[in-house]
């Protein structure tokens, strides 16, 4: 009771300082910030906006203790990392002088300009930036609605408890079983994360369940990201291991009996993983602007279509032309959205022509890796961004040099995004 | 009669015409012009984080070079070398690709006045 006084006295402070903001620009005003998920978007914007500008309060409501990276994930499913290697604490942030709440959110109120705390707490903000990730559309997928199958048939596509519990069912299984992998209609949170997973379940039985076998049920008409790269790696290097089943939507699981139900006939596997639909996450619905599942924002300051003042990042957008839902996107939304806020939050206009690098390695064995990029900047016309004609590409093939370029890059994205 | 059933003809060839045509190229983009501000190059250089740490300064155990502090000549060098193909890459031709000279210039002057 006591600490919903302080936060309630800090957001009436708050509020009054903006007045202050608002009527006087420069003058010694202390604004809020308050952001919604400690993910790559919500931690680096974190992060960016204190580096920015120190004299604006920056909360972040995050309801785990530490960040644990779902890029590199895969690589504790092939036994090749362990679930401490891809785990950051949120000290870091907290030097800069971020206020880390760990308490989820339910509810951001425009009108009210309110976060709402599970915890009870409110906390009143000039701007909010809403970065919740995915939820999953259970609903696609009945027999996944009763809480026992979400704990046999595991999704691991966030980072955490369900990594550890996948890599130990793929550890209980005996050798000569079969791990069923579905994947979900395009758009879903990293495009070729279910194929690098492929790759990494496939080195692990490679190197002790020769006889078992991976079983790709793809939703998609093929592979959806750096596909001839992926084929390659799946007949070179993991010929007997991986079969690749296109046109093979999802549509129930029967958990207890280990059954995927495709539209045409049912498969079964020793163990299932299945990734349902994606959609913006639950905080952000009230936001969602396309197909109950996305949403659209100004591409100069990531401001919600529909609603003023709050900022949604990462893969609850509505994506631009050939944006991934990736990591090192939602990194760069929030470095475009913080420098933004920081402008108008001091009264000046934001910056007009933004930039976003995407560069999206994925690991095919425990040393080689293939690659992704693209070069975006934003058109002023379609008020969208745009790929760079001439620029990005993919991989000329799998190698070491990429695969050691990839833990750079985790090293750094991380350091970025909360050191 | 004839009339018409000649222009129902007509129109259902200029459709397939239409159709067998191959489709025009999308519109080049519109891009509003490179920020080259302070704040709009600071933005710019953001991007290269991901991979060369946060201002160019790479993480411990990082493989990938660093770009803080390094001369602004040398790193307009690379990124021409890349851009033309000329220096030998993974990805960074890619990237390089998606600048102009000034902003290539921007850049470079950025990264050479962050400390190591």
């Amino acid at each position: 009771m006591r600490r919903r006084d302080f936060l309630k006295a800090g957001a009436g402070a708050a509020a009054a300082t903006l007045a202050g903001c608002a009527s006087a620009p420069g003058a010694a005003a202390r604004a809020r910030v308050v952001v919604v998920g400690g993910g790559y978007g919500g931690a680096t914007a974190a992060r960016y906006i204190r580096r920015l500008d120190p004299a604006i309060e920056v909360v972040l409501v995050e309801p785990n203790e530490a960040f644990v990276s779902c890029p590199i994930s895969n690589m504790v499913l092939g036994g090749f990392k362990s679930m401490a290697d891809i785990t950051v604490p949120y000290a870091g942030l907290a030097a800069h002088g971020v206020r880390v709440v760990r308490d989820t959110a339910t509810a951001v109120d425009p009108q009210a300009k309110q976060v709402r705390l599970a915890g009870g707490d409110t906390l009143a903000y000039d701007r909010a930036i809403v970065s919740p990730g995915v939820d999953f559309m259970w609903e696609a997928l009945p027999g996944m609605a009763r809480a026992e199958a979400q704990t046999t048939v595991l999704h691991a596509w966030k980072a955490g408890p369900q990594t550890q519990m996948l890599r130990r069912q793929l550890e209980a299984m005996p050798d000569g079983g079969v791990f069923v992998l579905s994947i979900p209609e395009a758009p879903y949170r990293c495009p070729p994360g279910p194929y690098e997973r492929a790759c990494q379940v496939a080195a692990y039985f490679k190197a002790a369940k020769p006889r078992s076998k991976v079983l790709l049920l793809d939703a998609n008409g093929d592979v959806i990201s750096k596909g001839a790269l992926f084929k390659k790696a799946w007949s070179e290097i993991y010929r007997d291991i991986i079969e690749y089943r296109p046109n093979s939507k999802a549509v129930d699981v029967d958990a207890a009996a280990r059954v995927v139900k495709l539209e045409f006939g049912d498969v079964k596997g020793d163990v299932l993983n299945v990734l349902p639909p994606m959609k913006a996450g639950s905080v952000a619905a009230a936001f969602i602007t396309v197909n109950r599942r996305w949403c659209e924002v100004d591409w100069i300051t990531y401001e919600s279509k529909a609603a003023p003042g709050v900022h949604v990042l990462g893969d609850s957008l509505q994506i631009a032309p050939l944006m991934p839902k990736s990591a090192t996107m939602a990194n760069g939304h929030g470095k475009v959205c913080a420098a933004a806020v920081v402008a108008l939050l001091n009264g000046q206009p934001p910056n007009p022509s933004p930039t976003l690098i995407n560069t999206c390695y994925s690991m095919v064995s425990d040393k080689l890796a293939i690659h992704v990029s693209t070069v975006h900047k934003y058109d002023q016309k379609d008020r969208t961004m745009k790929t760079v004609p001439g620029s990005g590409g993919l991989s000329a093939g799998m190698n070491e040099l990429e695969g050691a370029y990839a833990m750079s890059w985790a090293k750094n994205i991380w350091e970025d995004a909360l050191a | 009669m004839k009339q018409r059933a000649f222009a129902a003809l007509a129109a259902a060839w200029a459709a397939l015409a239409a159709a067998q045509q191959p489709a025009a190229p999308p519109p080049p983009p519109s891009f509003a012009a490179p920020n080259l501000t302070p704040a709009g190059v600071r933005a710019m250089a953001a991007n290269c984080a991901p991979c060369h740490g946060t201002d160019g300064r790479p993480a411990a155990g990082s493989s990938v070079a660093p770009l803080a502090g390094q001369a602004r000549e040398a790193i307009v060098e690379k990124m021409n070398g890349f851009k033309e193909g000329k220096r030998e890459a993974t990805l960074m031709h890619q990237i390089a690709r998606g600048f102009g000279d000034a902003e290539i210039a921007a850049l470079a002057d950025y990264f050479s006045h962050q400390r190591r």
